[in-house]
């Protein structure tokens, strides 16, 4: 047994406020995961929802409260977070003037992975990306950054999978390869954190639902009761 | 069918295009007292420029120094006009009033683009700082009589020659464009270089510059309040307003073909190298691509470090002078990205912070990415000139070599320190991109240009020393000191909370 597996939560967040200047982004969002779970995160623009999966990517610092991944504390431990999380950034998330595979292998590097090259290569065809892998991504469309984002992410199989608008502006090639990469998570005991505005599709990738409303968490459901007209009405309500 | 009403009506509308840019750039701009010292310092140092040289001793005597002064001053303005179309070339047709990827949801036209870019060429040191020695040396030479006349000619040469150097840049840039262009346009640079050279290896390159047409413009305007001044000034305000509104013509026909030495650093592959042996040298490759593999980088680092040193080799710059090139080369290139360094990542910052290493790991590898590559742009222009100048004494080599080590490391040092001060999320893709706003640029040009000229010159002075230890033991402290910057941006860099900041912000 992985020491991030285990009765606790992997993503154990309480309490989280984050503020940039006179901008309070988190005012006190309190979020549980478990292994071989994913949870979709909800909610408006400004919500919070990017803010909450860039502290567990350990790019930015909590304010205030305790955040902790796969049983580190991302203030305390940050390398340790790092290296047992996956992030796919909400917006590019990719070196403009590096090829896909120099992307892998930097990553690969940093997290000292053996014999990833066949995975990196799987990940990539998965994705369609096979043809494009040695080429700079300054040159890719949207799409294209969004599923190569998801392969960084997932190319090192960590134990908590996060993916920040996954499906935003990706085919349906794309949107299926990510259903994928999270239910090989999800099986394999990773826990899976998808921030999107698109909640079908949350809906169908996810156990669990969490809304996210000014800056704090309104409600955590089941999936499927966001499911369907009856979820989009029991959605807009949370939203309000 | 485009008409003389549809022309006029749609040069009018670019110009009100440009009005609204500029209102929506200066909104960008930070106000208050900084701001407003920053503007009275630039307009005291133009009128000083202007007048004051007239009133020193010496100024406007029929002999000596200050007529020799006049005597230069043909070979000044030729000099303007060649490095205002090196930068405009250099630039791809010269800065972005808007950049790119924001402009593309705007109906902003070629001709817009191309105003926006002349108005913004003089927000540049390099020509700032001609524009003022220029300015200086007409009223040395000149003295206090006529100069009222000569100035206002002057003025109006300088916005001529920047109107024409964009024209050549606008024309260029569409050569570029073309099938096969960007060999053409080399091609033209080697000869433009190798005919220049060949012309003062004849001794013809002096009798050349005597018969430039700038010597009719210089008489005209020594000419005080006469037909012949007016001459001069209509003639080149009638130049000035072509060149304008010419620009405009290559502007548009550069603008329909795509840049093709973009297009092929984005559409050409890579081939796939081993695994990089640590985290540094996996993080060293990454930046070194993200800097070689860039336009405006490449083409920035080769003009700067071709520019000074064939201009060392064409006035055979001696050894002990030669300490003022690496300050030079290294203030230039570092305005390519360096002092906004960060931004080498754009969006991928976020996720480049999220990978498990250490942020003093990443910030030795930027800081040697960026030494390296202003010490390859330094020493290129040391080596050119080097080819003409003989063997050095010890001291003029130590000399030299410490200048180089302490530019290199000032320049560093204040780059990522600004870097951390002042991130901006820029798009490196464009030749026309710079990584600050063009007043910020002003302002960091400006102070490297001082510190880098004044260490040079301490150099300058030690070379013509007997003894070579002098010059390393003057260093000492230079080094001590600039070490001392680099290690407190570090601290600052590893301090979370501000990292976080500047990755949010280049990332945005």
């Amino acid at each position: 047994m992985r020491d991030w597996e285990g009765t606790s939560p992997v993503v154990d967040v309480r309490g989280l406020h984050v503020r940039f200047g006179e901008v309070e982004a988190v005012t006190g969002v309190d979020l549980r995961a478990n292994a071989g779970e994913a949870t979709a995160l909800l909610g408006r623009n400004g919500a919070g929802k990017s803010t909450t999966m860039r502290v567990l990517a350990g790019v930015v610092p909590p304010t205030a409260g305790t955040v902790t991944v796969a049983g580190h504390d991302v203030r305390r431990e940050t390398l340790r977070a790092k290296q047992a999380v996956g992030y796919c950034p909400d917006v590019g998330g990719l070196v403009p003037r590096a090829t896909p595979w120099e992307h892998l292998q930097l990553s690969a590097r940093l997290r000292r992975l053996d014999g990833w090259e066949e995975r990196g290569r799987d990940l990539l065809e998965r994705f369609e990306l096979g043809d494009v892998a040695h080429r700079v991504t300054a040159g890719f469309s949207h799409g294209m950054g969004r599923r190569l984002s998801v392969v960084l992410a997932a190319l090192h199989a960590p134990a908590v999978l996060l993916l920040d608008e996954p499906f935003d502006g990706v085919d349906p090639i794309g949107v299926e390869a990510t259903f994928e990469v999270i239910a090989d998570a999800r099986a394999r005991g990773a826990c899976v954190l998808v921030s999107t505005h698109l909640r079908e599709l949350a809906v169908e990738a996810c156990t669990s639902v969490s809304v996210l409303r000014g800056g704090s968490r309104v409600a955590t459901v089941a999936a499927d009761q966001m499911a369907g007209e009856e979820g989009a009405r029991a959605y807009r309500g949370l939203l309000d | 069918m485009p008409t003389a009403a549809s022309s006029t009506s749609g040069a009018r509308r670019a110009v009100a295009d440009v009005r609204h840019l500029l209102w929506f750039r200066s909104q960008q701009v930070r106000r208050g007292r900084g701001a407003r010292w920053i503007a009275a310092a630039f307009v005291a140092l133009t009128l000083g420029a202007a007048v004051v040289p007239a009133f020193m001793p010496g100024a406007g005597a029929s002999g000596g120094r200050s007529f020799e002064i006049l005597l230069l001053l043909p070979t000044l303005m030729t000099g303007f006009v060649v490095l205002a179309g090196v930068s405009a070339v250099a630039s791809g047709g010269g800065r972005e009033l808007l950049a790119r990827d924001p402009a593309q949801i705007h109906p902003v036209s070629p001709t817009t683009d191309h105003l926006g870019a002349l108005l913004l060429a003089p927000l540049n040191i390099a020509w700032l700082l001609q524009a003022w020695t220029l300015l200086g040396a007409t009223a040395y030479g000149l003295g206090p009589a006529g100069l009222a006349p000569a100035q206002i000619v002057l003025v109006l040469w300088l916005a001529a020659a920047t109107a024409v150097a964009q024209v050549v840049a606008w024309c260029l840039e569409g050569v570029r464009r073309l099938s096969r262009g960007i060999a053409a346009v080399r091609l033209l640079m080697v000869a433009a270089l190798g005919a220049a050279l060949v012309l003062q290896m004849n001794g013809a390159l002096v009798p050349l510059l005597d018969r430039i047409p700038t010597t009719w413009v210089v008489v005209g305007m020594l000419s005080d309040w006469s037909w012949r001044w007016a001459l001069t000034a209509l003639v080149v305000l009638v130049v000035l307003l072509v060149a304008t509104a010419l620009g405009a013509v290559p502007a548009h026909l550069a603008a329909r073909r795509t840049p093709r030495d973009e297009l092929r650093v984005e559409t050409g592959t890579y081939a796939a190298r081993r695994l990089p042996r640590s985290a540094l040298a996996g993080l060293v490759r990454t930046d070194r691509a993200s800097v070689w593999r860039a336009v405006p980088m490449r083409r920035g680092l080769a003009v700067l470090a071709i520019g000074p040193g064939v201009v060392a080799v064409l006035g055979n710059l001696p050894w002990s002078s030669m300490t003022i090139l690496p300050g030079l080369v290294a203030s230039g290139g570092v305005l390519l990205y360096g002092v906004n360094a960060w931004c080498l990542d754009a969006r991928g910052s976020l996720w480049r912070e999220s990978l498990p290493v250490g942020p003093e790991v990443v910030f030795a590898a930027r800081a040697y990415v960026l030494a390296e590559f202003l010490l390859a742009a330094s020493m290129l222009t040391v080596a050119l000139a080097a080819t003409r100048a003989g063997l050095p004494s010890p001291a003029e080599l130590m000399a030299l070599l410490c200048t180089q080590v302490v530019v290199t490391l000032q320049v560093v040092a204040a780059a990522l320190r600004w870097s951390a001060q002042r991130p901006y999320a820029v798009d490196l893709r464009s030749a026309r991109a710079t990584p600050a706003p063009p007043l910020t640029m002003v302002g960091y040009s400006t102070r490297l240009a001082i510190t880098t000229t004044l260490t040079g010159l301490v150099f300058s002075g030690l070379a013509r020393l007997p003894d070579w230890q002098v010059s390393a033991v003057v260093a000492v402290p230079f080094l001590c000191w600039s070490t001392a910057r680099l290690l407190r941006t570090r601290r600052a860099w590893l301090d979370p909370s501000d990292r976080a900041r500047v990755v949010m912000a280049v990332a945005a």
